[in-house]
C-alpha cells in the first residue's frame, strides 16, 4: 500500500489557478475526503494524482517513488467515477474477474477467492451470474467498486461515486465502503461536495476552497472547530450562523454588547480588533417559550422542517437574523415570540477580513466589587 | 383561499401507459405548493398539462377561474423555471432574463427595471453584463430562476429547479425562493422527488404516487399525520421505517413487539403496515415508562454534524433512527436497547390508507 505525497503541486488552466502549490500527504489505510464546493479544485487535484491531468509544476510521490511523469496505467490506481464504468453484456462475476485475468501471477483459485470475497463484502453474491445490463444504477456502481477493489491497487480514487444513485443504494454503498476500508489497507481518496457524505465516510476531511486546503482533520474536529468562517458555513446543515459585532473598549480591554445578549460581555483574545464575527451552530442556540437567565426576545420569521422532523426556525432578534433547530414539540409558528439563549461555550469568534478563527472567548463582565 | 389552478378529473396516457389518472387537485393562490413524489410518479406530466405543453385525454384544467383545458401555452400567462438552465450562450445575463419580456413585446426601457428587480431578488445584480459561460452552476440556476419570474403574473411553475446543484447552493436558494414567493404574492408550483427540499420549501404539499394524488394538505399537517403509507415512507429525512404487523382484535403483533392499536372506524384488515419515523426510535431509553423496548444491534452510526443517523437491526428488520447529539452519548456499534412510544406508530391498510395509530 502507498502513502501519497504531493510536493508544491500546482495546476493552471489559462489564467485560472485550479490547484495552488499544494504540499500534503495522504496516509495509507484511511479514507481522506476532498470536500469543497464546485470549482474548488478537488476534481483537478484527484485527476493529477490519477495521472489524467498534467501538473503545471510540482511532484507526486507514491511512497518514495516519483510518479509525476507516469501514465495512469503505470500508476496502478483504482478509480470509481460518478457514472459506473462497467462492461455491458457480461455477468457481474465476469465484470469483476476480467481485470484480474491480466495478472498472470494469480492462480485461478486465488482469482476466484478475490472475486468472491469482494462480492461478499459488497453484498453482490446473489447477483454473481446476473447480466449487468439488468441491474439498477446503484448495483452497477457497486460492481464498478468491486472491480477496482478486487484488483487490490495500492490507491483507489472515488469521484462522487454515489451522486447518481438512489437513496437506498447510496446507503448500501456507503456501508460497503466502510467495510472495505477496514478489510483492505488501501489509501482511499474520496471527492465530494456533500458535507454529510464526507462527515460519515471520512477518517479525515481535507476541506478545499479556491485551489487550497483550508483545513484538515477528523470530521467531528472540523465540525466543532472550524479554522475559518468558510468551514463553519460549509460543514453543517444548515451551516453556522454569523453575526457581525463592533467592540467597545473599556478600562480592562474590549467589551461586546448587542442583540444576542442581555448584558455586555468581556471579549478576550481579539488583539485590539474593533470588529469581530460571532459564530454559533443552529443546534446550539437554545430557544425557549419563557424568559430565562440571559435570554433575549426574538420573533419567529420563518419555519421549516429539517432532518429528523426538527423545526428550523429563522429568528429575528433586534436586527440580527439567526437560525435555530428546535424540537417540533415546542410548536413554534411564524409570528410567535420566543426567548433565546446563546450559550457562551458554543460561540466562536472570527475576524471579519479573512474570516479566520480567533483564539478568543466571551465571558460575563466581572461584577463590580463592593 | 383562492384557487389558482384546478385539475378536474384529468387523465393522460401516452400509448398504453396511463401516466396521470383521474387527477383532482386544487392549487391555492399566493402559496408555495410542492408536488412531491418518487421519480417517474407523473410529476412532469402534471406540469406539462398545467403549462399547456400537453393536453389531457379527459377532464378539465381551470386557471384563475377560467377553463383553460384547450388554451395554448402562450395564453396561460405562467412563469416557468425549467429543470436545466437552458440559457442562451450568446446573450448576456441581462438579455437572458429579459427574454420572456421581449417575446411579449415589452420594450427594453420598460423591461430594464423588471429585470433589475428580479436580479436583485436573486442576488445576481453584479452579473447582468456577463455571458452564461462566465458563471458557476449555481449562478446559472439563479439566472434561470430570475428569467422565470420576470413575467408579470401570479402563477409560477418550477420544474425541479435545484436538482444537480451542490448541496450548499441549494441550501442558500431555499431561503431565497421562499422569500421571493412571498414578495411576489404568487402561487409557486414546484416539483421535486427530494424530501428535504419539500420540507424546506412547501407551505402546502401534494403527494403524487403512480399518477394519482394520494394526499394533499398543509405541510405540517401532512407531515404530522400522514394519511397514506407512501407519504409516511417518503416525506421525511431520513425516510420512515416500515414493517408488517398482524391485527388480532385490538392488538397488533409485529416482529419487534405487540402493541394496542387505536383504529379508526370501519373494517380492520388482518395484515397491516406499521410505520415509525426515525426520530421516534429511542436508543438506550430510560428504565420504566410506557415505551415498548426491544433489543437491537447498531450496525452503523453516521455523524452528520448536528445529528447522528443510527442504523439498527432488530428481529431481522433494518431500522433507521436519528438522534440529536445532545440527547445521547456516542452510540457505538454493537448490542443495545431501543424503544418506541406506541403512540408514534402509524398503521396502514393494504390499500395504503391510514387505519389508526398505536396506543398505550
Amino acid at each position: 500500500m502507498a502513502v501519497i505525497r504531493l510536493d508544491n503541486l500546482r495546476k493552471e488552466f489559462g489564467k485560472l489557478v485550479a490547484v495552488r502549490d499544494l504540499t500534503m500527504t495522504f496516509p495509507t489505510s484511511s479514507v481522506t475526503c476532498l470536500l469543497g464546493p464546485s470549482g474548488c479544485g478537488k476534481t483537478t487535484l484527484m485527476r493529477m494524482i490519477a495521472g489524467l491531468e498534467e501538473p503545471t509544476h510540482g511532484e507526486i510521490y507514491f511512497d518514495d517513488e516519483r510518479v509525476t511523469d507516469l501514465t495512469p496505467s503505470e500508476r496502478n490506481i483504482g478509480m470509481v467515477f460518478q457514472y459506473p464504468v462497467i462492461y455491458r453484456g457480461m455477468t457481474v462475476y465476469r465484470n469483476i474477474e476480467l481485470p484480474l485475468l491480466e495478472d498472470k501471477a494469480l492462480s485461478p483459485a486465488e482469482r476466484r477467492q478475490r472475486v468472491e470475497s469482494v462480492m461478499d463484502t459488497l453484498d453482490l453474491t446473489r447477483f454473481a451470474s446476473a447480466g449487468v445490463d439488468r441491474l439498477d444504477n446503484g448495483t452497477r456502481q457497486k460492481v464498478a467498486v468491486a472491480r477496482e477493489v478486487a484488483r487490490q491497487p495500492r490507491i483507489i480514487l472515488f469521484d462522487e461515486p454515489v451522486t447518481n444513485v438512489d437513496i437506498a443504494s447510496k446507503l448500501q454503498l456507503k456501508r460497503a465502503l466502510k467495510r472495505l476500508v477496514k478489510q483492505h489497507s488501501q489509501t482511499i481518496i474520496y471527492v465530494t461536495h456533500d458535507q454529510t457524505e464526507a462527515m460519515t465516510l471520512a477518517d479525515e476531511i481535507a476541506l478545499m476552497r479556491d485551489g487550497a486546503i483550508v483545513q484538515r482533520g477528523a470530521p467531528r474536529d472540523l465540525y466543532n472547530n472550524p479554522a475559518d468562517r468558510f468551514g463553519g458555513w460549509f460543514l453543517g446543515n444548515p451551516g453556522m450562523n454569523f453575526i457581525d459585532y463592533s467592540l467597545t473598549p473599556d478600562a480592562d480591554g474590549m467589551t461586546l454588547a448587542g442583540p444576542l445578549f442581555q448584558e455586555p460581555l468581556r471579549v478576550d483574545g481579539v488583539d485590539g480588533r474593533r470588529e469581530v464575527v460571532l459564530g454559533i451552530r443552529p443546534e446550539r442556540v437554545r430557544v425557549l417559550r419563557q424568559p430565562a437567565a440571559n435570554s433575549v426576545e426574538a420573533r419567529v420569521a420563518q419555519q421549516a422542517l429539517v432532518v429528523g422532523g426538527q423545526h428550523l426556525l429563522t429568528l429575528e432578534i433586534g436586527g440580527a437574523v439567526v437560525k435555530a433547530k428546535v424540537s417540533p414539540e415546542m410548536r413554534f409558528s411564524v409570528g410567535d415570540s420566543a426567548h433565546v439563549v446563546f450559550p457562551l461555550e458554543h460561540i466562536v469568534l472570527f475576524e471579519p477580513q479573512e474570516g479566520l478563527r480567533l483564539d478568543a472567548a466571551l465571558a460575563p463582565l466581572a461584577a463590580p466589587t463592593n | 383561499m383562492d384557487v389558482a389552478v384546478e385539475f378536474r378529473g384529468v387523465s393522460k396516457s401516452y400509448g398504453r401507459a396511463v401516466i396521470v389518472q383521474d387527477l383532482n387537485l386544487s392549487i391555492y393562490a399566493n402559496t408555495f405548493t410542492v408536488i412531491f413524489g418518487a421519480p417517474a410518479c407523473g410529476k412532469s406530466t402534471v406540469l406539462r398539462l398545467l403549462t399547456g405543453l400537453d393536453k389531457p385525454d379527459h377532464g378539465e384544467i381551470w386557471m384563475r377561474g377560467q377553463n383553460v383545458t384547450r388554451a395554448a401555452p402562450g395564453q396561460r400567462n405562467i412563469g416557468y423555471v425549467p429543470q436545466s438552465f437552458a440559457l442562451y450562450p450568446h446573450y448576456s445575463v441581462f438579455d437572458n432574463i429579459a427574454y420572456p419580456l421581449k417575446l411579449m413585446g415589452v420594450s427594453t426601457r420598460d423591461a430594464t427595471p423588471v429585470v433589475q428587480r428580479a436580479a436583485e431578488q436573486l442576488k445576481i445584480s453584479h452579473l447582468l453584463g456577463k455571458k452564461p459561460d462566465q458563471l458557476s452552476g449555481g449562478e446559472k440556476q439563479r439566472v434561470a430562476i430570475a428569467r422565470g419570474i420576470v413575467k408579470n403574473t401570479n402563477i409560477f411553475v418550477l420544474d425541479d429547479p435545484l436538482t444537480g446543484l451542490d448541496f450548499k447552493l441549494r441550501e442558500q436558494l431555499f431561503d431565497d425562493l421562499r422569500q421571493m414567493r412571498a414578495a411576489l404574492g404568487a402561487a409557486f408550483i414546484y416539483t421535486t422527488s427530494d424530501a428535504l427540499e419539500t420540507l424546506m420549501l412547501a407551505e402546502r404539499v401534494s403527494v403524487l404516487d403512480a399518477g394519482r394524488i394520494v394526499e394533499v394538505g398543509e405541510l405540517e399537517t401532512v407531515y404530522a399525520q400522514p394519511q397514506h403509507v407512501r407519504t409516511m415512507k417518503l416525506l421525511g429525512f431520513p425516510e420512515a421505517n416500515l414493517f408488517s404487523g398482524t391485527l388480532d382484535g385490538g392488538l397488533c403483533r409485529t416482529p419487534l413487539f405487540d402493541f394496542r392499536a387505536a383504529l379508526v372506524n370501519g373494517s380492520a384488515p388482518t395484515e397491516v403496515s406499521v410505520a415509525v419515523r426515525p426520530q421516534d426510535i429511542v436508543i438506550n431509553p430510560p428504565a420504566g415508562g410506557t415505551l415498548k423496548t426491544f433489543p437491537a444491534d447498531i450496525v452503523l452510526v453516521e455523524d452528520i454534524g448536528g445529528e447522528m443517523v443510527v442504523y439498527l437491526e432488530a428481529a431481522g428488520l433494518p431500522l433507521t433512527a436519528v438522534v440529536r447529539h445532545s440527547d445521547i452519548g456516542d452510540p457505538s456499534e454493537g448490542r443495545t436497547t431501543a424503544a418506541i412510544d406506541p403512540k408514534r406508530l402509524f398503521l396502514y391498510g393494504p390499500n395504503g390508507s391510514s387505519i389508526g395509530q398505536g396506543a398505550h
